[in-house]
């Protein structure tokens, strides 16, 4: 198959009416169409009302029958005025961060581990992936009660080794410690999963001429599959930012809705109770378009710099 | 690994002995701290489940407990009993199947094309069409109900299987497109040119050549789209009433209750709830075992 | 690749025939419930009686969480659907009344049935803007209410006051293996939530609104009801450190806690957990005399503002029948719960054992406000019971920082 080829030049036989570029159309109209059409058919309505919806003083006494603000943007002012809303968004800012790196790294070194010809590695990746398939919620709770003062497991275990107890549920800085850890818990077996994934993209002659150069094992993973898992690591490591940015569960649960004092708030919840709480639709609907500009502009910086080191797409 | 069984070599020398002896023992000593490692980690991903389990043995339906034995006082499998044979959890589990398997089929299907596109194709609009599913992430599903359910009941969706099976396969689309794009990227293109040279139609070398290849993909997008199916409870709680359509979470929800949950029957359940996931993920994992795909194709 | 394409002809088909279903049969009410597991096994018995014989009519029961059937009803019934019927608390009639999703019963029954009700289980407000009252729930059952449980194996007889009961818990509070942490304790509830403190803030003389709805928690009878609390451990020592809902059923479901303070939902769960339970008022605190005042109220049946036709017709009078006398003895003799009906609750006390000592500390209770405000008195007195009990807050600030906060949430909700 050493034949040059030109994929615009390419004539075969059939399908000859159309040229390459016709047919490149017709194609990418089939294939993205009908994804684009559930795509659009479902998020449209639901976007538009709710951009409607946080321009109204929808809420308790006005439930029925809600009417425009005046000025329209009233709602975005409130938000944006509130100052507690500017530490929330540096705490949500840590959760993400910290839980999207904990979820990567640990993801991958087990990936690396179990891709390798030893023994009991089923066996491994079935326990490692229990995490994931467990019920979010009464995992969320169960971790709750691990997280017990005085008979969960993790300040016994804590103080078997020496240590002082934690006051998980009553210190701001633990009991915010205490819903991370068990997101890490809950998210790392799905990155491990597309992580084999992507191992298995890369090809082994790559490692073996790695080897013939005297490449260490270390300098093979940051040269060599670090890179090469890249296009199938980079989508899951957004979405994942983007899904643990609005993480509402696990926060809620662990903390039991911001425990303690309302200390352990992300924007996300920190809405839901402000919003919900008191039936404050319109006002959840602003909050909720403001989150998704902050998401919008951070994905949108991640691709730009993305693009910016590697055509990644 | 250096002088297979296989290879003779004549009396090596004592330095090379040496060599070797000292080569053997770093691949032991690595050998122990990998399963050192993998066996410390994986205690702690399955510490919590056991607690779990714990619970659904419990009498009483206690969800704390003061001591930390790993098998309850008095532990007793009734709850097992209760949630199998009492509860409606056959139905709850045939509606899961139901709706997870035709998510995972038409998302599998709507993303390896569109992925597909995305990445081998050139058209106006695509780089505007991956930000599209990208963009409908970005809004907390929990402050959308409302609308959903509004949209919903003009769909003439309430209270249907089609109406889930819908919502879910667009919440797990833009992350299986996104991964098919990216793994489709890391196939050589000039397998499928090679294929069309030889006179495959476009989408024959889609079909024979490249979807084939990227079955580790697959096998995520397929596990992914499942688990949306399986274990989303907050749009199906919108969608469904009926009793006779719940799925299993859904069925789960249904034992809490502001002070009086049942604990045992609800880790019993959602043990029992993880089970087929664990299943899947064994079935699919040949996919994401080295050997099959291009790990193996050289070049 | 076969496979894949037989996999898709299954999809197909399975979206098929879950779009098909529906037709025309017999009228299908729906009831959506917030009920614990005993009251929904009673619930779904009680249908089966009344549709026994009927093919005209099915009636479907769904259950959620509190919270959940709250915002479920919201949307559903702002879009125009939703359940005929509606059951939880007195509370929750409160927006759902203001927000015009139920509507008012009054006119919908004979007076004389309406006369049957004991008159203090009937919700009864005014919607903004109106001066008259409106009956917006038929009650079940009245109560709800905290009250004080004891394992009679450590306690032999209740306490005659807050002070004998402390002394009796210290006697109870010790660490029996030694290990130098203490592992029974003479007292647990839950002490993350304002429902735990308001029986102590009604014992110091306050309470948490007045009768316009008004907060009134910056009051001393705030503080040193938070204090007490705080007190509890600080100074007697015989509550622990951190203890929630579960901990506490946990602690006293294994025997290794001699008091508890919880409601009614929660008692056959310790029967059968094998704990020999006694139920008392909690007992009159020395300082003021005052016994404490745990919030009471009814939990029934409300019609959603959508029912209408036959359905609304047929819905009613499942409504009275789930509300009626035969209902109602039938949930005290199972459950101990106090009936609504005046005949029922007659004879409530011979149903069930515990109705007595249930009826005692309703006798000392106060009925929880059902106006949408009360949610503004939960959110703002949570953080600050924590941040006393938890953080050494001092209770004076914590109750000033309560009355600040729920004037602000209040005018929020109110769009002001």
């Amino acid at each position: 198959m050493g034949l040059p080829v030109d994929p615009g030049g390419v004539q075969p036989a059939r399908g000859a009416a159309l040229g390459w570029r016709g047919r490149e159309r017709l194609l990418a109209l089939a294939f993205v169409g009908p994804a684009m059409l559930v795509m659009l058919g479902i998020v449209l309505y639901p976007f538009v009302y709710n951009v409607y919806l946080s321009l109204t003083d929808m809420g308790l006494y006005t439930f029925r029958h809600p009417s425009l603000q005046s000025p329209l943007w009233k709602n975005y002012a409130e938000v944006l005025g509130h100052r507690e809303l500017y530490v929330v968004f540096v705490k949500t800012v840590a959760w993400t961060g910290v839980n999207v790196l904990f979820h990567v790294a640990i993801g991958l070194f087990l990936a690396v581990l179990l891709n390798q010809p030893i023994r009991g590695r089923t066996l491994f990746r079935v326990l490692l992936i229990l995490p994931w398939a467990m019920p979010q919620y009464i995992s969320a709770l169960t971790w709750k009660g691990m997280f017990n003062y005085e008979w969960g497991v993790v300040n016994h275990l804590l103080q078997q080794v020496g240590l002082a107890a934690v006051p998980w549920s009553t210190d701001p800085f633990w009991a915010f410690l205490a819903p991370l850890i068990t997101n890490i818990w809950l998210g790392f077996p799905f990155m491990m999963i597309i992580a084999l994934g992507g191992l298995q993209s890369i090809p082994q002659v790559v490692y073996e001429s790695a080897s013939v150069d005297g490449a260490g094992s270390v300098r093979r993973f940051f040269s060599i599959t670090l890179p090469m898992l890249k296009p199938v690591l980079a989508p899951a490591v957004m979405l994942g930012t983007i899904w643990t940015f609005n993480n509402l569960n696990v926060i809620w649960l662990v903390s039991n809705g911001g425990e303690p004092s309302d200390k352990t708030h992300i924007l996300v919840s920190y809405v839901y109770k402000a919003a919900f709480t008191y039936y404050r639709y319109g006002y959840a609907a602003a909050f909720s378009m403001i989150l998704f500009l902050i998401l919008f502009a951070l994905v949108w910086m991640q691709t730009r710099l993305g693009r910016a080191t590697e055509a990644s797409w | 690994m250096s002088g297979g069984p296989g290879i003779r070599v004549p009396a090596p020398s004592p330095a090379a002995l040496r060599r070797r002896r000292r080569a053997r023992r770093a691949q032991a000593l690595r050998l122990g701290l990998t399963y050192a490692v993998l066996a410390v980690v994986a205690a702690a991903a399955v510490f919590p489940i056991l607690q779990i389990v714990n619970i659904s043995l419990r009498p009483a339906d206690q969800f704390a407990a003061t001591s930390l034995r790993l098998v309850p006082t008095n532990a007793t499998l009734q709850a097992y009993r209760t949630i199998l044979f009492e509860k409606d959890f056959p139905r709850w589990l045939l509606n899961s199947l139901i709706v997870s398997l035709a998510t995972t089929i038409i998302g599998v299907a709507l993303a390896s094309t569109a992925g597909y596109a995305f990445s081998r194709l050139r058209f106006p609009l695509r780089r505007a069409g991956m930000m599209l599913f990208l963009v409908s992430q970005m809004f907390p599903a929990t402050l959308l109900l409302l609308p959903l359910f509004i949209m919903m009941r003009r769909l003439a969706l309430l209270d249907s299987f089609a109406g889930v099976i819908i919502a879910y396969v667009v919440t797990a689309l833009p992350f299986c497109v996104w991964t098919m794009k990216g793994y489709y990227d890391t196939i050589p293109r000039d397998l499928e040119e090679a294929a069309r040279v030889d006179g495959t139609s476009d989408l024959g070398s889609f079909w024979r050549v490249t979807l084939p290849l990227a079955s580790p993909a697959l096998a995520i997008t397929g596990l992914f789209s499942f688990m949306t199916g399986w274990s989303e409870f907050m749009v199906a709680r919108v969608v469904i009433s009926s009793k006779q359509l719940f799925t299993l979470p859904l069925g789960l929800e249904n034992l809490t209750s502001t002070f009086a949950t049942e604990w045992a029957n609800y880790a019993a359940g959602s043990f029992l709830v993880c089970l087929p996931v664990v299943v899947l993920f064994v079935i699919l994992s040949r996919f994401l075992v080295g050997g099959l795909t291009l790990g193996g194709v050289k070049g | 690749m076969r496979h894949a394409t037989a996999l898709l002809a299954l999809a197909a088909l399975a979206l098929g025939l879950a779009a098909c279903g529906g037709g025309h049969g017999p009228m299908k009410l729906f009831i959506w419930e917030q009920m614990d597991p005993k009251e929904q096994v009673l619930l779904d018995a009680h249908l089966e009686t009344y549709l026994a014989g009927r093919t005209d009519l099915l009636v479907e029961r769904v259950h959620y969480e509190t919270e959940a059937l709250r915002t479920q009803f919201q949307n559903a019934a702002l879009a125009g659907g939703g359940p005929e019927l509606i059951y939880g608390p007195g509370d929750q009639v409160g927006p759902f009344s203001i927000m015009g999703l139920i509507d008012p019963l009054e006119g919908l029954f004979a007076p004389a049935m309406l006369d049957s009700f004991n008159p203090e289980s009937l919700i009864r407000l005014a919607r903004p803007g109106e001066s008259e009252a409106h009956l917006w729930a038929l009650p079940d059952q009245v109560g709800n209410h905290l009250i004080l449980c004891f394992n009679k194996k450590l306690i032999p007889d209740a306490p005659k006051d807050f002070a004998e009961l402390i002394e009796m818990a210290q006697q109870h509070t010790a660490d029996t293996d030694g290990d130098g942490r203490i592992d029974h304790y003479g007292l647990v509830f839950n002490q993350k939530e304002p429902f735990w403190l308001v029986p102590f803030l009604g014992a110091f003389g306050g309470w948490v609104m007045d009768e316009a709805g008004r907060p009134t928690l910056d009051t001393p009878a705030m503080a040193r009801a938070l204090a007490y609390l705080r007190e509890l451990r600080a100074v007697h020592g015989i509550i622990p450190r951190e203890c929630d809902y579960d901990m506490a059923e946990a602690l006293f479901k294994e025997g290794k806690a001699a008091f508890l303070i919880n409601g009614p939902w929660s008692w056959q769960g310790y029967i059968d957990a094998g704990v020999d339970l006694g139920l008392a008022p909690l007992p009159p605190i020395p300082e003021t005399g005052r016994y404490p005042t745990p919030m009471v109220s009814a939990k029934g049946y409300s019609l959603n503002a959508n029912a209408r036709g036959a359905e609304r017709e047929e819905a009613l009078r499942l409504m009275a029948y789930l509300t009626g006398e035969a209902a109602q003895v039938d949930l005290a003799r199972e459950l101990g719960v106090i009936p609504s009906r005046k005949a029922a609750g007659a004879q409530a006390e011979s149903l069930h054992p515990l109705v007595a000592a249930s009826r005692a500390q309703i006798l000392h209770g106060r009925a929880m406000p059902v106006v949408p405000e009360m949610r503004a008195i939960w959110d703002v007195t949570r953080p600050e019971l924590q941040a006393v009990l938890g953080g050494g807050k001092d209770p004076a600030r914590a109750a000033a920082d309560m009355q600040r906060r729920a004037l602000a949430k209040i005018a929020e909700m109110k769009g002001e």
